[in-house]
């Protein structure tokens, strides 16, 4: 089985790796649990490729430790693993279903076998009739949909994902999740990076912040936006405003009309200032707590930290 | 430990059957022996068409010999050729400027022009080459360009007039000149230390031709290794393999598979042969015979055949190894052509040597430059066909390219390491120096 429940699926330890004169991850610690999606989230060229390539041994860092399933020894994983890179390509040349046959056998799959899995993969996605077509003949939808197979075809206990759905058309990313979902009941972890932060929101129970090859912040999503406070408060409502002149509970008002964005003191109470309105006599029709975004602590802990958040610099990391 | 892991066998095994389905591999394939059959029908073709064309085609030759030296022998020997000639008294006073210009308005095709000087010097006769003395060669003009055919007749001609000539000067009348001439030969038979004889022209041919197969067979070979690494470059699949195996892992599947293409294209080929040498033992014996050679007293040399394929496939290993660590280095086809071309001068450099070092086998630099890595894959074999080696010396030779091979292996996967993940620009030789360093 996986190994022992209450050892992370991934360890990193104080891992630091250098690329010529630039540093791509500094002294990362990362835990991964069994059986969870775990978002890597952080703008392009911050360092989330090479963390994940340095997981799955493709480069080695120049410091620090890495332990998958409990172990140093990462060849002995790879068969257990399935990457999907964010440059994902196919043999131009070959048929759907040798293909990922030979992807099935690279991770130790008997040809047999493999050629059923991929056979019946490719039913699944909606692909049979395709199966023995050559790769070139296929729209960018169903190489996608190809590539992906190709990852899960030998039913990985851990999954990487690398960018997983920048380039996808609408339905092939619903398929996408269907399926990392589908993997996630199975008992795999699933490891992606992404930069849409948003994405991640959604898909991911917890995630690690990276900004500028270092960790911003790192846990469940729930419990960051819980640490995060809920400061912003949603207000509509009929009558004088002047109860918002409330300088020992508010920070910043933004007034769109009836409807107010406040933004609360840390520390202050929401309810005094619900009391307040009312007390007022305005007639309240919204009053709501709201949960900040992800992007928003984001950005805030990238600030603090002094890290620039926005660094959409489009190199690739990995060429560095 | 073996490396042969079922994830490395499946990377053999596509690299295999890709190639073996191709197109490429079909016309290639088939393509040499049709080449190889079609190239001396096109040259026995042509030997007689030539042969004919001359024939067809009268070519009248005017002799100027201002000094009577040898014109009248000269028109003798033309005429016993069948060639129409006379002498161009009109052109003897002429200088070879004066005669060009006047040429096209003669009647003669071509013009022999012998200067009056040559004959002075009683050593020397008309045509034959005067040392150091410049105006006293004879010349040929010639309206158009004389087939060789022809040329060989004049010259065959002068040669005999100017026997006889300088016969006749001493008194001799009565000899042939053609008795004179009559070309002298034998031929060279080697014998082995076990009494097994072997026509030395017979094998400097084949080791010639063997040095040449391995030296096409290992270009054309080389290359694919780096079409096939560029291959998974571009195809953005590189990512995908080396979170799967290893890279040598990836470079010894990659290595092993196209040489397996090259074994199966090679067995295919001696098929090919064996049958046509079937055949031709039963169909083209007796023409065989007729010319002089016994098919059946040429042994085969299993031995050295066995051998000379070790050669061959330590040679491919050290040059594929070579290509590969190349190949990783690059990301496009411009790249692949000029950091193949080094490695290709090693493969040309020792092709020219083998040329060389056949004409004499066992001369020192020649034994040298068959222990040589580097040149021993081709050198070697072609020495093993011409004389026989003693055992040491292939011995020491095989070994040296062994560590070789492994040497160049162990180069290219550090190179392979780093470079199979680079994308873009081409790898400059510090950076891969680099890499090699650290790995």
């Amino acid at each position: 089985m996986i190994g022992a429940v209450n050892t992370p699926a991934i360890r990193l330890r104080g891992v630091t790796k250098r690329f010529d004169k630039k540093t791509a991850v500094r002294d990362l610690d990362l835990e991964i649990p069994h059986g969870s999606i775990y978002g890597l989230i952080g703008p392009n060229g911050a360092g989330k490729t090479t963390t994940l390539r340095i997981i799955l041994d493709i480069i080695g860092p120049d410091a620090g430790s890495v332990e998958v399933f409990g172990s140093p020894n990462v060849e002995a994983m790879r068969t257990r693993v399935g990457y999907l890179p964010e440059e994902r390509g196919l043999y131009q040349k070959m048929t759907a279903t040798d293909h990922l046959a030979f992807f099935g056998q690279l991770k130790g799959l008997k040809r047999k076998e493999a050629l059923a899995r991929a056979r019946a993969g490719l039913d699944a996605v909606g692909l049979g009739d395709r199966a023995d077509d050559k790769v070139e003949t296929f729209s960018k939808g169903m190489a996608q949909k190809a590539q992906f197979l190709g990852v899960i075809l030998h039913e990985p206990d851990l999954l990487v994902l690398d960018e997983p759905f920048s380039g996808l058309d609408p339905l092939n990313v619903e398929l996408f999740k269907q399926l990392l979902r589908e993997r996630q009941r199975g008992g795999a972890t699933i490891l992606l990076s992404t930069h849409l932060i948003e994405d991640a929101e959604r898909l991911c129970e917890r995630v690690c912040m990276i900004a500028g090859a270092t960790k911003v912040l790192d846990g469940r999503v729930r419990d960051i936006k819980a640490a995060a406070g809920r400061r912003d408060i949603a207000l509509s409502f009929e009558g004088n405003p002047r109860f918002l002149d409330a300088p020992d509970l508010v920070e910043d008002i933004s007034a769109h009309g009836s409807y107010v964005e406040v933004r609360m003191l840390e520390e202050a109470d929401p309810q005094a200032l619900l009391r307040r309105a009312v007390d007022s006599g305005a007639l309240i029709s919204r009053f709501e707590l709201i949960e900040p975004s992800l992007r928003q602590i984001f950005i805030e802990k990238a600030t603090e930290a002094g890290l620039s958040h926005e660094d959409e610099s489009e190199d690739d990391e990995a060429a560095a | 430990m073996n490396p042969f892991t079922p994830r490395v066998t499946a990377v053999i095994r596509r690299e295999f059957i890709l190639r073996v389905r191709s197109k490429w591999f079909l016309l290639s394939t088939l393509g040499l022996p049709l080449l190889i059959v079609g190239l001396g029908v096109l040259s026995a073709f042509l030997a007689v068409r030539g042969a004919t064309d001359v024939g067809e085609e009268r070519r009248v030759i005017g002799v100027a010999d201002p000094a009577g030296l040898i014109g009248d022998l000269l028109i003798e020997e033309f005429l016993a050729e069948s060639l129409d000639a006379a002498r161009a008294t009109e052109m003897e006073e002429l200088s070879i400027g004066e005669a060009r210009t006047r040429l096209s308005d003669s009647s003669y095709d071509l013009l022999l022009m012998i200067p009056r000087s040559a004959g002075r010097r009683s050593a020397q006769m008309p045509g034959e080459t005067p040392a150091g003395n410049p105006g006293e060669e004879t010349t040929l003009l010639a309206r158009d360009n004389v087939p060789s055919v022809i040329e060989s007749s004049i010259r065959g001609a002068l040669q005999r007039a100017s026997v006889r000539a300088r016969l006749r000067s001493v008194g001799v009348q009565s000899i042939d000149p053609g008795a004179l001439l009559r070309r002298t030969s034998f031929e060279v038979i080697n014998v082995t230390e076990s009494g097994e004889a072997r026509s030395q022209d017979v094998y400097r041919m084949l080791s010639l031709g063997i040095a040449f197969f391995f030296y096409f067979i290992l270009l054309i070979y080389g290359q694919m290794i780096v079409r096939a690494i560029l291959e998974e470059k571009q195809s953005d699949i590189v990512e995908i393999m080396v979170s799967s195996l290893r890279p040598w892992e990836l470079m010894l599947g990659k290595i092993v598979g196209v040489g397996a293409v090259g074994i199966a294209q090679m067995a295919v080929w001696a098929l090919v042969f064996a049958l046509a040498a079937v055949y031709g033992l039963t169909a083209g014996a007796s023409t065989l015979a007729e010319a002089g050679i016994d098919i059946a007293s040429i042994p085969v040399p299993w031995g050295t055949l066995v051998l000379m394929l070790f050669f061959l496939i330590f040679g491919y290993l050290l040059y594929a190894g070579m290509f590969a660590g190349a190949g990783a280095t690059i990301s496009n086809e411009h790249d692949a052509q000029q950091v193949m071309l080094p490695i290709t001068l090693l493969i040309i450099l020792p092709f020219i040597a083998t040329q060389g070092v056949i004409q004499s086998p066992n001369a020192g630099w020649g034994v040298i430059l068959s222990l040589v890595p580097f040149f021993s894959p081709l050198v070697m074999p072609a020495r093993l066909f011409a004389t026989s080696v003693p055992v040491w010396q292939w011995l020491v030779s095989l070994v040296l390219l062994g560590v070789f091979v492994l040497g160049a292996a162990w180069v290219a996967g550090r190179i392979f390491r780093v470079g199979i993940l680079m994308k873009g620009q081409r790898a400059n030789l510090p950076q891969v120096l680099r890499w090699i360093r650290h790995g």
